[in-house]
């Protein structure tokens, strides 16, 4: 049983175009056959990379718009909301139903609606009186983002920041903690497991993981809940495991440069939601998608980049030979003309007008690719990315560089988001630093015109001057020589379920069990699918390692991974720059706060 | 499975205790609950009706084409005659809903323009919204016509390929047959010479004679069968090539169908762009020009300051 993400997802989102009646594909008349669909700005951040507009018009949706825009009123056709659970939207279906917009409402909430939002629904239905218009109500359970088959994101917008602010209370730790609870459940009730849950000891992770938990506990114990449906999986072979993690786990994947494809594209051109605008050969910006639906990007997305342009290079050759073929079979010969190969070459170009469509396609991919290809390469001799990627992967294995290459690279080319990232790279490759270098670290920051952002290097330096210095060392100990992360150790070793120091510390829920039982061991034991999820912000690379581990698995196991947000290492350290100027480390005469 | 998704319930609920601590009496209470199992039967618009009514049809033609297919495919169940009936029956069919379909596309069109009539002021039924919702329906009912076209189309193209595929065989027969065709010629004016020495029997010459004329006959009997036969593959081919042309030049209609309902949506937004880019042009330039006569009517006294100003008023 492979856990399929994104197909769960479409088939919840099917149902729900067709007014959450079973989708029946011989049909009878159904008479409410077109439909017009209104979104808000998250569900159409969900929807664009699961459905294109097309797809929609088989389902018989007509229109489409978000719910802020002004819409007039179209007689006839029920209406289907999807929208998040609250206030705002509340208050603008209240408005639509008064102004009598739509014949029928139904009403698709992304999670479950609390009570006191239908409340308020109720009453400002009743005050307008305009009840008779809604027809349905449903709990979607949808709330998050589907990339790709194994990759999802929950679209939660600068977590880490949050989650280690120093001056947030316990209230908004818990509204976060919550917040990232439902995300997580509507994803397990949408893949409909309930998977044993482990986590590391301590910090956001194991708050989570608790309160996961009690959730599905207190879910589980209505009788018709949203998990009966799978069928019951006693034993832990068919269970998946679920395996939470905090960013400062790891905080080298989010910050340092890599040099495959996909990680690539999403870090140096700015891939959002499957979407990607390049300036094209010939001058405008050009739009372009990239998901499992194009078959380069699929094959080739987890390859070194220099290997990206030979590939491309070989199929560019691979289709010029084809279609000289194709113009060689169906060509004039003129010498070969007579009445007996009149027929072969009809037969030939009937074949010829049928592969048309396909040549055009591959032709289409590969400029796309090629178009891609070259901005990025504009932008790495640019910056010199490759050495970038390849001194930090280094740094990483051998412990730290001698200063007078440090001091160069800062000196060299990149932009300051580069150097900087550089920089930290270094303070955490590094064991001991003594506090001349980080003076001179400064000192040559500030000369490569980075002068605001001097303070990270302070901030990251009394970060790992706490506790977290132990963590520090213990992430340099678990990176083995061939560049695996500690991530994917880590969920390999709790996916083998054998003794293992590095996780017999790991936390276990299982929501199944009665609360008074022992962890038992069987629950330990092998699984075969797993869902890794990480708080604070994940990226591409971390989600090539573990689809490299599940692969290399005999039999070829399966792992999901999630994360609240996808971020670039740019973005990353913006966030850690916002946290170290919350914690007080802007201007040198505030004291630190810790 | 969607039981626990399903909050209708929950909400009715809801609405019975909000309306209670609102303070609906009881005859009111019932009506608000009815109305929530019972719903009023929804009057249709002609054009919806219209809809249906093509959908249904296109249906109808699904179903039949269904039906008949093993009929059509399938060489040895059905004649060459009946298959071209089906294929009659399907063409009209397609015409018919094709023109329901237009139908339907010019009724849109023709409300627009009637709507726009009174001072550019659109009546209630026919704003951007629902007249980009019918180009919706129509295009979807366009879309479902095309699929089934094209569905008939592979088992037309099928069908082609058998029946060439069947010609080749007797064409090669009819080579072989033909070049044995040549040989008689040679041999026959052979024979024919020979009797001009010796004096045989009148009778026999004669029958000679028709027994060669017989034989020219055949041969350019059967070498105009060949020509026919070679003439008729040709235009098998050529129809074949036709039916796939048409599909690929139906769905280049449909793009263009698509193109329009962008276009109709996108002149919402383009309208009040192009009004918001207008108004800004006429302010800039109406500032301007109040600039321009405040600083010429300054006197000429005032010199190099002005000159020091001007830039910075820009």
């Amino acid at each position: 049983m492979a856990l399929n993400l994104r197909q769960k997802q479409t088939e919840c989102i099917t149902r729900m175009l067709n007014l959450n009646q079973p989708v029946n594909s011989t049909g009878t008349a159904n008479e409410e056959v077109y439909k017009i669909l209104i979104y808000d700005k998250y569900c159409q951040n969900m929807l664009s990379p699961l459905i294109h507009v097309k797809d929609l018009r088989k389902h018989g949706v007509t229109l489409y718009f978000l719910i802020d825009k002004d819409r007039k009123p179209v007689h006839d056709v029920p209406a289907v909301y999807f929208v998040q659970p609250n206030q705002s939207n509340i208050q603008r279906i209240v408005n639509d139903a008064s102004h009598s917009l739509y014949d029928s409402f139904h009403l698709n909430f992304s999670s479950s609606i609390p009570r006191p939002l239908l409340e308020d629904l109720a009453s400002g239905m009743l005050n307008s009186d305009s009840i008779n218009r809604i027809s349905k109500v449903h709990d979607q359970y949808l709330e998050f983002v589907t990339l790709e088959e194994n990759l999802f994101s929950l679209a939660q917008k600068s977590s880490y920041v949050q989650l280690n602010d120093p001056s947030a209370g316990d209230r908004e730790i818990e509204e976060i903690i919550e917040k990232i609870v439902s995300g997580l459940f509507c994803v397990l009730a949408t893949l409909a497991v309930v998977p044993i849950i482990r986590c590391p000891r301590g910090g956001p992770a194991e708050m989570v993981a608790s309160a996961l938990d009690q959730r599905m506990r207190d879910h589980l114990l209505s009788k018709n809940n949203l998990f009966s449906e799978g069928g019951n999986f006693a034993s832990s072979f068919q269970r998946p495991i679920l395996c939470i993690f905090d960013r400062t786990f790891e905080l080298s994947v989010g910050i340092q440069h890599d040099f495959r494809y996909r990680p690539l594209v999403h870090d140096v051109l700015g891939l959002k939601l499957n979407r990607l605008s390049v300036p094209g050969e010939k001058g405008g910006m050009r739009s372009y998608e990239l998901d499992s639906f194009d078959p380069f990007w699929v094959a080739n997305g987890s390859l070194e980049f220099p290997e990206v342009a030979i590939e491309i290079e070989t199929q560019l050759n691979k289709y010029k030979k084809d279609v000289d073929e194709v113009n060689r079979r169906t060509g004039g010969n003129a010498e070969e003309f007579d009445g007996q190969d009149l027929i072969g070459n009809t037969k030939h170009l009937m074949n010829a007008v049928n592969s048309l469509p396909e040549l055009t396609e591959r032709k289409q991919v590969i400029d796309k690719h090629t178009n891609i290809a070259t901005v990025l390469l504009g932008e790495i001799k640019e910056r010199s990315l490759d050495s970038y990627a390849k001194k930090e992967y280094d740094m990483m294995v051998r412990g730290g560089i001698d200063r007078n290459e440090l001091l160069s690279v800062l000196k060299g080319k990149g932009t300051k988001m580069d150097k900087l990232r550089f920089a930290i790279m270094f303070l955490i490759s590094t064991e001991s630093i003594p506090q001349s270098e980080i003076k001179s670290l400064n000192v040559s920051l500030a000369s490569a015109n980075s002068a605001s952002r001097s303070n990270i290097v302070d901030w990251a330096e009394k970060l790992y001057g706490q506790s977290i210095s132990a963590v520090t060392a213990g992430v340099k100990n678990l990176l083995s020589n061939d560049r695996q992360l500690a991530l994917t150790r880590t969920v390999d070793a709790l996916m083998e379920g054998r003794p293992n120091p590095e996780i017999d510390s790991y936390v276990l829920y299982d929501p199944r069990a009665p609360k008074s039982s022992s962890g038992a061991s069987h629950l330990k034991g092998p699984f075969k699918e797993a869902i890794v999820f990480m708080i604070g912000g994940g990226n591409y690379v971390e989600y090539g390692s573990l689809q490299e581990l599940a692969l290399r698995q005999q039999p070829v196991k399966h792992v999901i991974y999630g994360t609240t947000e996808i971020l670039t290492g740019a973005e990353f350290v913006e966030q850690l720059s916002l946290l170290g100027q919350k914690m007080g480390l802007g201007s040198s005469s505030a004291p630190p706060t810790h | 499975m969607a039981k626990i998704r399903d909050r209708t319930e929950d909400f009715k609920d809801v609405v019975r205790q909000t309306a209670l601590s609102l303070g609906y009496n009881e005859s009111k209470m019932a009506s608000i609950l009815s109305s929530f199992i019972i719903h009023k039967p929804l009057q249709r618009t002609s054009f919806t009706k219209a809809a249906l009514k093509t959908l249904e049809s296109i249906r109808t033609l699904e179903q039949f084409i269904m039906q008949h297919r093993k009929d059509y495919v399938d060489m040895h169940r059905t004649t060459e005659q009946e298959r071209d009936s089906i294929e009659h029956e399907v063409t009209i069919f397609i015409k018919a809903c094709k023109d329901q379909i237009d139908i339907l596309k010019n009724s849109i069109s023709g409300e627009e323009a009637n709507s726009r009539g009174w001072l550019g002021i659109r009546g209630d039924h026919s704003n951007a919204d629902t007249i980009a919702h019918k180009h919706g329906v129509v295009l979807i009912l366009s879309e479902r016509l095309h699929s089934v076209t094209a569905q008939f189309d592979q088992l037309r193209a099928r069908r082609f390929q058998d029946a060439i595929n069947r010609r080749i065989p007797r064409k090669k027969m009819n080579r072989v047959s033909s070049s044995n065709a040549t040989e008689i010629p040679k041999s026959i004016n052979s024979e024919l010479r020979e009797p001009d020495e010796p004096q045989p029997e009148p009778l026999r010459v004669q029958q000679q004679l028709l027994d060669d004329e017989t034989r020219a006959l055949q041969v350019e009997l059967s070498s105009l069968l060949d020509a026919v036969q070679e003439t008729e593959t040709q235009m098998v081919e050529m129809s074949a090539l036709n039916h796939l042309m048409s599909t690929h030049i139906l769905q280049q209609a449909q793009q263009i169908e698509l193109l329009y309902e962008q276009a109709v949506e996108a002149t919402s937004n383009v309208e009040l762009g192009n009004k918001e880019l207008s108004q800004a042009i006429q302010r800039n330039s109406s500032s301007r020009t109040f600039l321009l006569l405040f600083l010429f009517e300054e006197p000429m006294e005032m010199g190099c300051e002005l000159i020091d100003l001007q830039p910075a008023v820009f």
